[in-house]
């Protein structure tokens, strides 16, 4: 939470996940360096500069798989929720990564093209007619592309000046990108390698992205919109102290009961910050605080502790037939609402 | 085709250098108060700012006419992001079944290896 922008938000958790980060990827690069060579197809050995792109290449494909596993697996179990609190650093990492993947790459096939490098890295293939030998340089390009753009506005200034719904839109580019690579892989690298350990690990990983999203998606609280002016959340026992309850509303909007020991608020599911689910968290100190990035909100009001000033909209509850209702139309954010009181929720 | 490509690319990218540098050197401050006096950022927003500068630009404008919905900022679009992240699983196996299909020998054929010479 910050009152003014800064470069970057260090505290001791970032230098920790920032330095694991860097040495697994090290880690990676020279072992892919030391070992790849070894492993390629006897009949056609690689030299330094492929070996080099393919370091590169298949690194930056390993990390996007993992940044997008993190996404559902967090919603899955709640212990992999720290993997998602410095994911930005994660994806700017990848995209250098991939970045260095694609230097090689026009400075070795195209080293001694008769027209500039870009130029001739667009011309070499336009057989998009067909599926085989499909140009993958243009998903590949593609990709690079969105990973580039998202890496350059991960900033929080960047969110707050686009607001949250553009912002969100924007880096819904993490998904076309991601097939892209999977098919700049499939249709490349794949058709062409002999070495089964290669297809089994691209595979995996992949199917790993399409099976936790899959999980993700079925599991998703209230995934059906209720109806109505009021909608019927559950009976007050249900929600765990400390925590939440999460309702999809009519309009499609999420919102989250909250439970205080006998006292109940509802918030916006949606984060200030980064849209992160605020009902996936808990109570500390008194505040509601979101999972991904520990922003917090009053739950009276919506409103960050001062000097902060995120704040997000309330929603009147009551109580009727021993169940909790919340409206369906949100208040403006920041709005006061007294707590609902149930006498003994159990 | 390919050249007229990157001159295009070129052009989008010297005009997005010059959004860049009135945008983060005067016009920021105008509509994102959390940015006064913080110069350290700003070198670090160049990039978004010259990938961006369409989007910059619209959103600036829309910020100094006062034309955006305080609320709209609570209102990120999750049921797109299940759409996509749906499309997404689906898609993925697809892709890899189909090129497996396509390849020429199969994906986990033994490798060819180096054979010593006779004696």
């Amino acid at each position: 939470m910050s009152v003014r922008f800064v470069p970057v938000q260090w505290n001791r958790n970032k230098w920790v996940y920032d330095g694991l980060l860097l040495a697994a990827v090290m880690a990676y690069l020279t072992l892919f360096l030391g070992y790849g060579a070894g492993a390629a197809d006897a009949t056609r050995p690689v030299d330094g500069a492929i070996l080099r792109m393919r370091a590169f290449g298949s690194c930056a494909y390993f990390l996007l798989t993992l940044i997008l596993c993190i996404g559902p697996l967090a919603r899955l179990d709640r212990r992999f929720l720290p993997l998602l609190y410095n994911r930005r650093h994660f994806g700017v990492l990848t995209a250098a990564v991939a970045l260095t993947h694609a230097v090689y790459v026009v400075n070795w096939y195209f080293a001694f093209a008769p027209t500039p490098q870009l130029e001739a890295l667009l011309a070499s293939n336009t057989s998009y007619g067909q599926l085989l030998g499909f140009p993958i340089e243009a998903l590949g390009i593609f990709a690079l592309l969105c990973l580039l753009v998202l890496a350059a506005s991960s900033h929080d200034f960047w969110l707050s000046f686009l607001g949250a719904p553009v912002w969100k839109r924007l880096h819904l580019l993490i998904y076309p990108a991601y097939l892209a690579v999977v098919a700049h892989v499939a249709l490349g690298a794949l058709q062409d390698a002999k070495n089964p350990g290669f297809a089994i690990f691209f595979g995996a990983g992949a199917m790993a992205v399409s099976v936790l999203h899959l999980a993700a998606w079925w599991r998703a609280p209230s995934r059906r919109r209720a109806k109505g002016d009021w909608v019927a959340v559950c009976a007050p026992g249900d929600i765990a102290d400390q925590r939440a309850r999460i309702i999809r509303l009519p309009d499609g909007d999420r919102a989250a009961v909250f439970r205080d020991g006998t006292a109940y608020s509802a918030l916006s599911n949606a984060c200030a910050h980064q849209g992160g689910p605020l009902g996936e968290g808990r109570i500390i100190d008194g505040c509601v605080t979101c999972p991904w990035h520990g922003f917090q909100y009053r739950m009276r009001d919506g409103c960050s502790p001062a000097p902060f000033t995120e704040k997000v909209p309330t929603y009147n509850l009551r109580l009727r037939d021993g169940v909790i209702e919340i409206a369906a139309k949100a208040n403006p954010p920041g709005t006061a609402v007294d707590p609902l009181t149930v006498g003994d929720p159990a | 085709m390919a050249a007229f490509i990157l001159l295009i690319g070129q052009f989008y990218l010297y005009t997005g250098g010059l959004v860049a540098a009135v945008f983060l050197l005067w016009g920021a401050d105008r509509v994102e108060p959390n940015l006064r006096g913080s110069w350290l950022v700003r070198p670090m927003l160049v990039p978004g700012a010259v990938l961006l500068w369409p989007l910059v630009l619209w959103r600036w404008a829309r910020l100094e006419k006062g034309r955006v919905d305080p609320c709209a900022r609570h209102l990120p679009p999750r049921g797109g992001q299940d759409l996509a992240a749906l499309m997404l699983a689906l898609l993925i196996p697809v892709v890899l079944f189909g090129a497996l299909v396509l390849r020429q020998d199969g994906p986990v054929e033994r490798p060819a290896t180096l054979l010593e010479a006779p004696q």
